[in-house]
């Protein structure tokens, strides 16, 4: 008995024990795994590993390639005929600052990197987000964006069905896709912290308030969701936007980045772009037009699916393409098919 | 001989240019207009086609009688082709039939062996074909090629090698070997016949391109004097953007398979016996 008591007070002592808690460190870490050190955990975005077929290289593979590759080295099906996910979606940081995300910058930054500039959000630290579909994304896609808003695997599912165009998900790919989105989470090296907020986040301390600002702090540094406003095209577009200067070098960078991404050889469309003045002279002819395959038409309300033609572009939005990187674009357009 | 020497050494001058443009789409359909490219349908894309061949538009057999053609069908092929691969396209298609053989099924197979390209140095691009041709109709009169006394009779064969250049954005040029082999032939003929064969494209717009192909079968029986002409074809091509590519075209050949058009072009067009003709290819994507 006297052993059995004293254990027990042993084990209580070890309950109101109040451990430090250590720095975070900077290096190398997930934004993920500091914020689970502080205690912010979000176990639902995790992959189910229990079920089989389950793994990073599958859910790379299904990112990539459209299809995923079982542990006996067979292909699934592929997911789309039309596209693959990194037809509008990179894999790879593609903003300077997390917290600040600005198209123009995002296009510098994709050019200085040799990524291109798409219509979709980068999936490296999608599982980083807490929604999906947001903004003007339920006027596109309406009641469907509902179940996807808050959670990850019903967002990678719609993306898979109504953007892609492809076939459902099984359950396995979409926890491989998971699995391997949880490779490319961000990182704490990511994120633009100013010499006071490192301090702050280096301190060990066991307080509540100072945790409470640890995670303040990081969450601050990244967005929680990637926005989406639809713009519609200029009303007289023979003059587009109107206030606007443009820059044809700029125009070039979207060009080379974003239209030839999707078009060159034929990539992701049967029309096929690319740097001869046939590809300039046929844009500028229907940019200026209440036409369809106008520049304005396709870039703000992008090309509809139709029923025997799956393939279809998906538009920009605000937050991916600005007025003024479209008139600059335009310009490009024009010079280069004088 | 001597303007086809002519011609021979100007292409093979052209070939000689250096590339300085994407290579992508040395011609843009698998046809140039009645000869093959060297281009492949990608992977998993399923081509749907339509050709037609109507009748002589001017001399005896053209004018308004039957206007200028549009009332008469000289063939008629319908037919599907798929992308294996990225290098491999398989087809089979129903031509009408000009010759003496007709309502032929028509089973084709076409390999990309090399790519132009001007990255890693390669100068043209090369493709080999292989069609295979059986006619279908009743037997004919004694005598005639449609008397078929066995079944091996009513087969034909074709094989070519194909070497195409593009040799701006603008302009893209082909030349082609080819051996046709007739299971049955006139006494007078022999079974096998080899032919060269030449096309050229100029792109106009993005989505207008002129073209313009010919064979010379190599032959002293396929002269003008026992009434064989070498099949000449001009065309106007009109992408519309969404893999779907129409031609018009004028061709003084009244077969449209390489097992027709090649050995059995006796239409001259000196004499108005060329016609308007159409192609519609209609791609889809099936994975």
């Amino acid at each position: 008995m006297k052993s059995f008591v004293l254990f027990f007070v042993f084990c209580l002592t070890l309950f109101f024990v109040n451990y430090e808690t250590e720095g975070i460190s900077l290096a190398n870490a997930s934004v993920a795994s500091a914020l689970e050190d502080l205690g912010v955990y979000d176990e639902a975005k995790k992959p189910n590993y229990t079920l089989k077929n389950v793994s990073v290289e599958a859910g790379e593979n299904l990112v990539k390639n459209g299809f995923g590759v079982k542990p006996s080295g067979k292909k699934t099906k592929k997911q789309s005929k039309h596209f693959v996910c990194t037809s509008c979606h990179n894999v790879v940081k593609e903003d300077i600052d997390l917290s600040n995300p600005d198209p123009q910058s995002r296009l510098e930054y994709s050019y200085e990197v040799g990524i291109p500039f798409l219509q979709g959000t980068t999936l490296y630290g999608a599982v980083n987000r807490t929604t999906y579909y947001n903004g003007d994304y339920d006027k596109k896609y309406g009641d469907l964006v509902k179940p996807a808003r808050n959670n990850i695997r019903e967002a990678i599912q719609l993306c898979a069905v109504e953007c892609a165009q492809g076939r459902e998900l099984a359950k396995w790919e979409i926890e491989s896709i998971l699995a391997y989105l949880w490779t490319i989470d961000l990182k704490m090296t990511d994120l633009i912290f100013t010499p006071q907020e490192v301090s702050v986040l280096e301190t060990s301390s066991s307080s509540k308030e100072v945790k409470q600002n640890k995670v303040d702090i990081i969450k601050s540094k990244y967005l929680k969701l990637a926005d989406a406003h639809f713009v519609i095209p200029p009303f007289d577009r023979s003059q587009g936007y109107e206030g606007i200067t443009p820059d044809p070098f700029n125009g070039k960078l979207v060009y080379e980045q974003s239209c030839l991404h999707c078009h060159e050889n034929q990539k992701y469309s049967y029309l096929h772009l690319d740097n001869t003045l046939h590809s300039f002279k046929y844009l500028k002819r229907k940019t200026t037009r209440y036409h369809p395959h106008s520049l304005y038409q396709v870039t703000r309300w992008g090309v509809p699916v139709r029923s025997w033609k799956k393939s279809y572009m998906p538009q920009y939005t605000e937050e991916k393409l600005t007025n003024q990187q479209l008139e600059d674009l335009r310009a490009y357009i024009f010079e280069q098919a004088k | 001989m001597k303007p086809i020497l002519h011609t021979l050494i100007f292409l093979f001058l052209a070939f000689s240019l250096k590339g300085q443009y994407n290579v992508f789409q040395t011609f843009k359909d698998t046809r140039v207009i009645n000869v093959h490219s060297t281009e492949i349908l990608k992977a998993g894309r399923l081509d749907f086609r339509v050709g037609h061949r109507f009748g002589d538009m001017a001399g005896d057999a053209g004018g308004w009688a039957n206007f200028y053609g549009l009332e008469n069908a000289s063939d008629v092929k319908i037919g599907f082709e798929y992308g294996i691969s990225d290098k491999m396209m398989i087809g089979i298609n129903r031509t009408k039939g000009s010759s003496d053989l007709r309502q032929n099924l028509n089973a084709l197979v076409k390999f990309k062996l090399m790519h132009q390209d001007v990255g890693t140095g390669t100068p043209f691009s090369l493709a080999v074909l292989g069609i295979s041709s059986y006619s279908t109709m009743p037997s004919g009169a004694p005598g005639t090629l449609s008397e078929f006394q066995k079944g091996v009779h009513r087969a034909s064969y074709h094989g070519s090698f194909i070497v195409s250049k593009k040799v701006s954005y603008r302009f893209s040029l082909q030349l082609s070997g080819a051996w046709t082999y007739r299971n049955l032939v006139q006494q007078s003929d022999r079974n096998d016949l080899v032919s060269i064969g030449a096309a050229a494209r100029f792109q106009m717009t993005k989505s207008l391109g002129l073209l313009v192909d010919t064979n010379f079968p190599v032959s002293d029986f396929r002269t003008s004097e026992n009434g064989f002409y070498n099949p000449i074809g001009f065309g106007l091509e009109w992408d519309t953007g969404g893999g779907h590519i129409f031609q018009l075209n004028l061709t003084n050949s009244t077969g449209i398979s390489e097992t027709d058009f090649i050995p059995y072009t006796r239409s001259s067009w000196g004499d108005g016996e060329f016609r308007l003709g159409f192609t519609i290819s209609r791609q889809f994507t099936l994975n």
